[in-house]
């Protein structure tokens, strides 16, 4: 009794999971966007502690209007005298919650119709596929844009708009991983051992779809909270005075010429949270890649 | 010997160098092979075989393999010290190649007549129009009607890429001709036809040929002379008659017992105890020791170099073991 | 030879539709096997074979024909239906690198049957198990925490038998188990296979394209050409007296491994495995066959008793 758990246990070595961290690490460009992507998201986290949303956030200061960059306010002034360092550390908030929301929804719609499509194929998978098709076609922002205003602005209903991009990409990535590994031997084996097709799926199909799943997990964050800045900008994102990093942007247009560092620094922040993103997607990319392995 | 040579190598080293290891395929090999004879290059996977092969066209990927030391001659030529315009002048023309898998071998977009055209009208300097009635003839010798010529890959069974693979090598005549497992990828039946087609168009253009397979039963098929490969050098090599009856290396002699071929129901087949070690981890002496029956304590102690069994001009075995004048393989004392 | 028969094959058919017409992946096939024996199932590519193995094992649904298992006709039987079912017959497949999860360890491997079947409750009942399965196929402890890509194809087959073991089986379909290893790996596995029959009682159907495996490992043999049997008999009886054309040529185009002694004439057939696609009502094997008589050509000949336990399906003999 209990000797082979001791056996196992003698013989203990990296999981998968750490097999990939050990390459992960080594690419410095991703580790670069994983450090950022720690420093932005505890800044998130932190920014209620460090800042008084009613007092340094929204609240108007109109004597310290349109000041430049200087040691009282880091990132300069805006309009109405906030301080735009806070707010550009509050929007972090903003522009991640929307992120990381949209795309887990995204997620979880998209695998579950992805996986129904490629693994019946057949009339389910066209019905599935030709109807995410449909949405494919319509620009995303015009999708979000008729959600949004049918929904009403706010935070929620904008991750809603944006979920659905997400899910047909993900339905698609999902469909096309199952499909190649639905016809494995190893599914096959599973059949004939007598598992349920729901555990087939489950355990043996989607676990090995992970790698592109998390590649596109870290891309579409990216891509995603450029759309939300864009729909802020546009002035249907999150509802003002919220710092939404494309509201930033929007109000900064205003004053391209007098105050250009309103529209450069929060353009900074979305452009290096997108690329520090990137950098992770790419690294993780190789990272997963079982060509790799020995 | 006096015989002149085709293809001579001479104490191949190529490893392949890797972030974490450093794999050591092929450990001075010396292979030698006249004109117009048939060698066949035995072994497992993994024994080196394919890496020789590439190595004979400097076709090694570079990186992670490296050639580290070695000659390579090809009618009197060093292949490995030859220029890149040279190299593309002889691959083709002087030397050929047939790879294992037929399937992916040819270009899918491209008729088979203008895929063995092609290497007619490069090396020949033939128009295109003169080069597909070349490719033509070239279809009509392997047993594929001209007509089909103008088909595409896709339209040809297994056995019958296989067929046009063998046109587009021989079209230019090469003197040399590597076929790396030519028919493991077919049934037997067309395994039968293909290696009764290749022999006799050999035996035609008076073509020499490096065979390389794991089946000693193609070899027994084909060959003229044998060298057995294990991880990374010739064990044994000598003539067929030389090694398949009166076989000296034990490695040969434990292929040899693993084939059911011969073996009647009932018996037990004698496989080789363990694995090929590990390329980049060789034990010290000699590699096939760790799993060889008769290992003594000489074995592990430096590897042993390739000796003339019995004073023969042709067979030759590494084996530690036949320092003792006494040893002889079990096989070898039932009287096989 | 009155051993209880285990499985029952009438008449078995698999078509797959195609947009070139109805594919007759297997054709009327008909065998029996006893507890105990090896049936060997030897053809080229495309000739059924494959497919025949998984139709038994009801991972394709038969398009017709009758599959009885320990007197139970199992024909019909749904997915779930099958389900306890997969506890006595299990499949041990061709490629031992498709044929398992990558991203499972051995242990998670070897254990997925018993955990499935609820065969046992406990962890470490489980895991002892599996330990013992390990032993049982000679996989060293060691590799209980490894994943399939860091073994060898050999080590990697051993882990597929050990799973089909793991539900102590009746009948294991082999599907190619050894072809994609090297001989002396091969002659491990192929003592595996028959010591454990020996030690368990398992009965085989061994599926291969290579006839000198399955002349040793077989007690009896069918040879299948275009999803049809062509002639079925024990092994000795098939390799000293192949009646039917194919056989025949099949028997001679193996490449023996002898050097000067007399070896049999080589009888080459001409031509390649024809199209299994809308097949008309002939011998399947006229075309490529040396003795085309007029009979050939009109019906298919089926398999016919010519001396007792020898089936042969030819018009000529």
């Amino acid at each position: 009794m209990g000797q082979a758990s001791e056996i196992k246990n003698q013989y203990k070595k990296r999981t998968l999971f750490q097999e990939t961290w050990r390459r992960l690490v080594k690419n410095r460009g991703a580790m670069l966007g994983l450090g950022f992507l720690v420093l932005l998201v505890l800044a998130a986290a932190l920014s209620p502690v460090i800042f008084n949303y009613e007092v340094d956030v929204i609240g108007q200061n109109m004597q310290d209007r349109l000041m430049g960059p200087c040691a009282a306010h880091w990132f300069g002034t805006d309009e109405y005298g906030r301080d735009l360092f806070a707010r550009v550390v509050y929007g972090a908030r903003y522009s991640l919650i929307i992120g990381v929301g949209s795309v887990a929804l995204g997620l979880i719609v998209g695998t579950i119709l992805g996986s129904q499509a490629g693994f019946h194929g057949g009339v389910t998978d066209s019905i599935i596929m030709r109807g995410i098709d449909i949405f494919y076609s319509i620009p995303n922002i015009m999708t979000a844009v008729v959600i949004v205003s049918l929904l009403g602005p706010s935070t929620v209903n904008l991750m809603i708009a944006l979920a659905f991009s997400c899910a047909s990409s993900f339905a698609r990535i999902v469909r096309a991983s199952v499909m190649t590994i639905r016809d494995q031997e190893y599914v096959e084996s599973s059949y004939a051992m007598g598992l349920p097709t729901w555990k087939i799926i489950v355990k043996h199909i989607l676990p090995n779809c992970l790698s592109p799943i998390i590649v596109q997990i870290t891309l579409l964050i990216g891509t995603t909270i450029i759309s939300a800045s864009s729909l802020s900008f546009l002035g249907i994102g999150v509802p003002a005075p919220a710092p939404e990093w494309g509201a930033l942007l929007s109000a900064g247009r205003g004053h391209i010429r007098d105050a250009s560092y309103m529209c450069i620094i929060p353009g900074l922040a979305i452009m290096f949270t997108v690329l520090a993103l990137n950098l992770l997607g790419d690294g993780l990319r190789d990272a997963l890649d079982p060509k790799l392995k020995k | 010997m006096a015989e002149e040579l085709v293809l001579d190598i001479k104490n191949l080293v190529v490893h392949y160098v890797t972030e974490d290891a450093d794999v050591h395929a092929v450990n001075g090999i010396d292979i030698a092979i006249g004109k117009k004879r048939t060698l066949g290059l035995v072994g497992e996977t993994g024994a080196g075989k394919t890496t020789t092969a590439l190595s004979i066209l400097n076709l090694v990927p570079n990186p992670p393999g490296v050639i580290k030391s070695g000659e390579i001659y090809l009618e009197g030529k060093d292949v490995l010290k030859m220029s890149p315009s040279d190299l593309e002048k002889m691959r083709g023309n002087d030397v050929a190649m047939i790879f294992q898998d037929p399937m992916t071998a040819l270009n899918p977009v491209m008729t088979v007549g203008d895929q063995i055209g092609e290497s007619i009208a490069i090396h020949q300097n033939l128009s295109k129009k003169d080069a597909f009635e070349k490719a033509k003839e070239m279809l009509k010798m392997v047993g594929i009607a001209e007509s089909r010529a103008y088909d595409y890959p896709h339209q040809f069974s297994g056995g019958m890429k296989q067929r046009v693979v063998i046109a587009i090598a021989l079209a230019c005549s090469p003197q040399l001709l590597i076929a790396d497992e030519p028919t493991t990828a077919l049934d037997v039946t067309i395994q039968a036809q293909v290696l009764e087609l290749m022999k006799q168009l050999i035996r035609d253009k008076e073509m020499s040929m490096l065979l390389i397979t794991h089946d000693l039963g193609v070899v027994a098929e084909v060959c003229e002379d044998v060298a057995v490969m294990y991880a990374g050098r010739i064990v044994e090599k000598g003539t067929v008659d030389d090694v398949f009856n009166h076989m000296r290396h034990p490695y040969t002699e434990g292929l040899f017992d693993s084939l059911p071929n011969l073996k009647e129901r009932g018996e037990e087949l004698v496989p080789i105890k363990g694995l090929m070690p590990d390329p980049s981890d060789l034990p010290p002496g000699c590699a096939f020791a760790p799993r060889c029956p008769y290992a003594a304590d000489v074995c592990s102690k430096g590897v042993p170099p390739l000796t003339a069994v019995d004073g023969s001009p042709t067979h030759f075995v590494a084996c530690s073991a036949y320092s003792n004048p006494e040893f002889s393989l079990r096989g070898n004392k039932d009287g096989r | 030879m009155a051993g209880k028969t285990i499985l029952e094959v009438q008449n078995l058919t698999k078509f797959f539709n195609t947009p070139g017409g109805q594919l007759h992946a297997v054709d009327g096939v008909s065998f029996t096997i006893e507890e105990g024996r090896t049936l060997g199932i030897v053809g080229e590519s495309g000739c059924g074979k494959s497919t025949t193995g998984r139709t038994i094992l009801k991972l394709l649904e038969p398009t017709g024909g009758k599959i009885l298992f320990d007197g139970q006709d199992i024909t019909g039987y749904t997915r779930k239906q099958m389900r306890p079912l997969r506890q006595e017959m299990q499949m041990v497949f061709q490629d031992p690198f498709s044929s398992l999860d990558p991203r499972q360890t051995v242990m998670q491997l070897i254990s997925e049957p018993i955990t499935e079947h609820k065969l046992l409750k406990s962890k470490s009942d489980i895991e002892d198990r599996t330990l013992e399965l390990m032993r049982t196929v000679g996989l060293a402890d060691r590799y209980m925490n490894v994943y399939p890509h860091e073994l060898d194809g050999g080590r990697r087959q051993r882990i597929g038998i050990a799973r089909a073991l793991a539900v102590n089986p009746k009948l294991i379909v082999c599907d190619e188990p050894v072809s994609a290893l090297d001989v002396s790996i091969q002659a491990q596995i192929l003592n595996l296979l028959k010591k454990l029959q020996a030690d368990l009682g398992l009965t085989y159907i061994f599926i291969t394209h290579d006839l000198s495996v399955v002349k040793y490992f077989s007690d009896d043999i069918a040879v299948m050409y275009l999803g049809q049997m062509v002639e079925k008999a024990p092994s000795d009886l098939l390799f000293q007296n192949p009646l039917h054309p194919y056989t025949k040529a099949l028997l001679s185009a193996i490449p023996l491994p002898v050097v000067g002694k007399e070896k049999p004439k080589r009888q080459l057939i001409r031509g390649e495995i024809t199209s299994p696609v809308n097949l008309p009502d002939e011998c399947r094997f006229w075309k490529r066959c040396d003795c085309t008589q007029d009979k050939c050509r009109n019906g298919n000949p089926g398999l016919r008793e010519v001396e007792p336990n020898h089936f042969v399906a030819c018009s000529c003999v």
